[in-house]
């Protein structure tokens, strides 16, 4: 187990670095930093735009370039933006922020899924299971953005309605400036009152498809021989279902669910857009691919694919704890 | 069932068709008509309510897509200025009209025909990818496994929202129909690839597989006759919620502003995007987009559900 993680870490630095180069290379054959300095009125002269590309290091080979970064990197500096703001603590607060929205969105996920997932395997063709597969299949057909319009629309409203104040809030991750007067409770209300609906809108859609999964899962485990064994040698229904039945049927959502923070990640950039949230996914859409700003798009990848690589890696640890026909080594 | 019963009471009477393969002597006597595992499955589809609705479902929305333009008439890029943002049902207009007067029906119309396309492309493109992929690496094993299982991990870093938003903000031709569908397929197999190593790596140690080994099938027979139809009920439930996450990334990438684009063309995901806009000034264009695409990818989803119970050996619910 010891040699089996430390292969995979060591596999994991090495494919992080090469996801990097790729999106390096996607990057720089495509961004032009020089855009919004092409854009002003009246234009810049060339000169000029050689001197910014120089002093850029535009016009040195690809791989001086992609080293440059790297080595930054290594010693903890993930480079400055196109305004001259460094990249790695904008990062981190900006991490702060959308890590409260994953990481709620995802435990809600994780647990509603294998709830209603092994409900609607046990009880296969019961009125429950119908009801929650017509809601999975529902939540499953609607793109984010929309599923949070309506939210927005009515539960905000609503919710707003009933209690005769504001509640929860459509708009930011906290009220701007809160901090500058209220007190550490009301803060977090109020952030708590922003996470509501963007969690939301993020949970229910990973949500019904991890249930949905899980229900298969569940369904071919039940029609196992081994099921069958533990009835027949005495073991009650559910004991059969929970000890026996679960524990497999959980193999296959580990890998989903591991699959599923990289979607999660990606989901985030479209709920913060949504909300306005200023977090991660923000970051790389509007300060990253809209204004063609390299260190930040591979800075966002750097902290995202950490993720990724560290959720595989669970998930594959995991396989061997619950089944232990796999062998790790 | 007793319109079975009594289709296979004739059926006995009959002398057993030459080439029609028969389950041996004592099953005939007792009249069991032996059909082939396809005949099966699809009988068991064709009597499974949930899966035939969302194939009834499905054909309306492709006569809808693709003749609907035909009987309707009016075209989806014809732009009237005295009949900007009308409600639904006045003037000629059922569905009302947007903010520069397009029609939101033929709209509509336009919009499905798109979203299918782009399923089609997507389905063709990542389904054989993801197989063969995820096939190869579950069953060989040793270096092809971690060779072909590293590259996906590569690209499975980055997630595919963001390839897809990287790669269609920097290449030509990618804000059309055909340049989302195409990008789609390119990189949405990866997922696909894992799901079937890891059915492989569990199904290859099964006894019917070493039994296969011990009479001297090939890998090959024994990949695509024994391992891929086992594997084919998870690989089908992905298939269909992937085809349905295809048409909502494609809704997604155009909300971002990186899909679908341009003057004179449209798709599904671009009038949910714009329609979402407009939720509380002109309701219609938020709702009547946001349902269509809800019912395309509904139907999808129920075809695929179907599917999945025909393709099941225990599932004795439907008989065959």
């Amino acid at each position: 187990m010891f040699f089996f993680v430390v292969r995979r870490l060591i596999a994991s630095v090495l494919v992080l670095l090469a996801s990097s180069l790729l999106v390096f290379a996607l990057c720089a054959a495509s961004f032009d930093p020089l855009q919004r300095f092409r854009q002003r009125q009246p234009p810049p002269t060339q000169e000029y735009l050689n001197g910014v590309a120089e002093s850029l290091g535009l016009n040195d080979p690809f791989l001086v370039r992609y080293w440059r970064w790297l080595s930054g990197v290594f010693t903890g500096d993930f480079g400055e933006t196109l305004n001259g703001t460094p990249v790695g603590p904008q990062l981190i607060t900006r991490l702060g922020v959308t890590g409260r929205m994953l990481i709620a969105a995802m435990v809600i996920a994780v647990l509603l899924a294998i709830v209603v997932g092994v409900i609607g395997a046990v009880r296969q063709y019961k009125p429950s299971d119908y009801t929650f597969t017509f809601l999975a299949y529902l939540l499953i057909a609607l793109p984010t953005f929309w599923f949070a319009a309506l939210l927005k629309e009515f539960v905000a409203g609503g919710v707003n309605d009933l209690f005769g104040r504001q509640v929860l809030y459509t708009i930011g991750e906290q009220t701007p400036g809160i901090e500058l007067y209220a007190t550490s409770g009301e803060i977090w209300a109020d952030r708590l009152g922003h996470l509501v609906l963007p969690t939301i809108s993020l949970a229910l859609l990973s949500f019904a498809a991890w249930s949905r999964f899980q229900r298969s899962a569940m369904l071919d485990v039940l029609g196992s021989d081994y099921m069958r064994l533990a009835r027949a040698k005495g073991l009650t229904y559910r004991r059969t279902v929970v000890k026996h039945g679960l524990r497999n049927a959980l193999i296959p959502l580990t890998t989903v669910v591991a699959l599923g923070v990289g979607t999660l990640f990606g989901g985030a950039v479209i709920t913060e857009q949504v909300f306005v949230w200023n977090g991660m996914g923000r970051f790389l859409l509007e300060n990253g691919i809209r204004a063609n700003d390299l260190n930040v798009v591979l800075g966002w990848l750097l902290v995202s694919a950490f993720f990724v690589v560290v959720f595989n890696l669970i998930a594959d640890i995991l396989y061997a704890v619950l089944d232990p026909r796999i062998r790790l080594s | 069932m007793a319109t079975t019963q009594a289709a296979s009471t004739a059926g006995a009477a009959l002398p057993a068709e030459p080439g029609t393969p028969t389950s041996g002597g004592a099953d005939g006597e007792f009249g069991v008509k032996a059909r082939s595992q396809r005949q099966q499955i699809t009988r068991r589809f064709l009597r499974n309510k949930v899966g035939m609705t969302g194939l009834v479902a499905f054909v309306a929305l492709l006569l809808f897509g693709f003749v609907g333009p035909l009987v309707y008439g009016t075209e989806y890029r014809t732009l009237n200025r005295n009949a900007q943002s009308v409600s639904p049902g006045v003037a000629g207009y059922p569905l009302g009209s947007d903010e520069i007067g397009r029609d939101l029906l033929a709209g509509l119309m336009a919009g499905v025909q798109r979203s299918m396309f782009i399923v089609l492309l997507f389905v063709v493109i990542a389904f054989p990818i993801g197989l063969l992929v995820g096939a190869l690496a579950g069953y060989f094993g040793r270096w092809v496994d971690s060779v072909l299982m590293r590259v996906v991990d590569l690209i499975l870093t980055v997630p595919l929202l963001v390839v897809l938003i990287v790669v269609a903000s920097n290449f030509p031709g990618s804000r059309t129909p055909l340049g989302v569908g195409i990008i789609l397929g390119l990189f949405g197999w990866l997922d696909l690839a894992r799901i079937v190593r890891s059915q492989f790596l569990s199904l290859r140690e099964k006894e019917y597989v070493e039994a296969a080994h011990a009479m001297g099938a090939s890998n090959k027979r024994i990949i695509f006759k024994h391992l891929i139809p086992n594997a084919l009920g998870s690989l089908i439930v992905w298939t269909t919620l992937a085809a349905a996450t295809a048409i909502i990334l494609e809704a997604s990438l155009t909300y971002l502003g990186f899909g679908v684009n341009g003057a004179n063309e449209t798709s599904l995901g671009r009038l949910v995007s714009d329609g979402v806009q407009a939720a509380s000034t002109r309701p219609w264009l938020f709702y009547f987009p946001g349902i269509t695409l809800l019912l395309i990818v509904l139907s999808i989803n129920l075809i695929g559900d179907g599917i999945r119970d025909a393709f099941d050996p225990s599932n004795r619910r439907v008989r065959a």
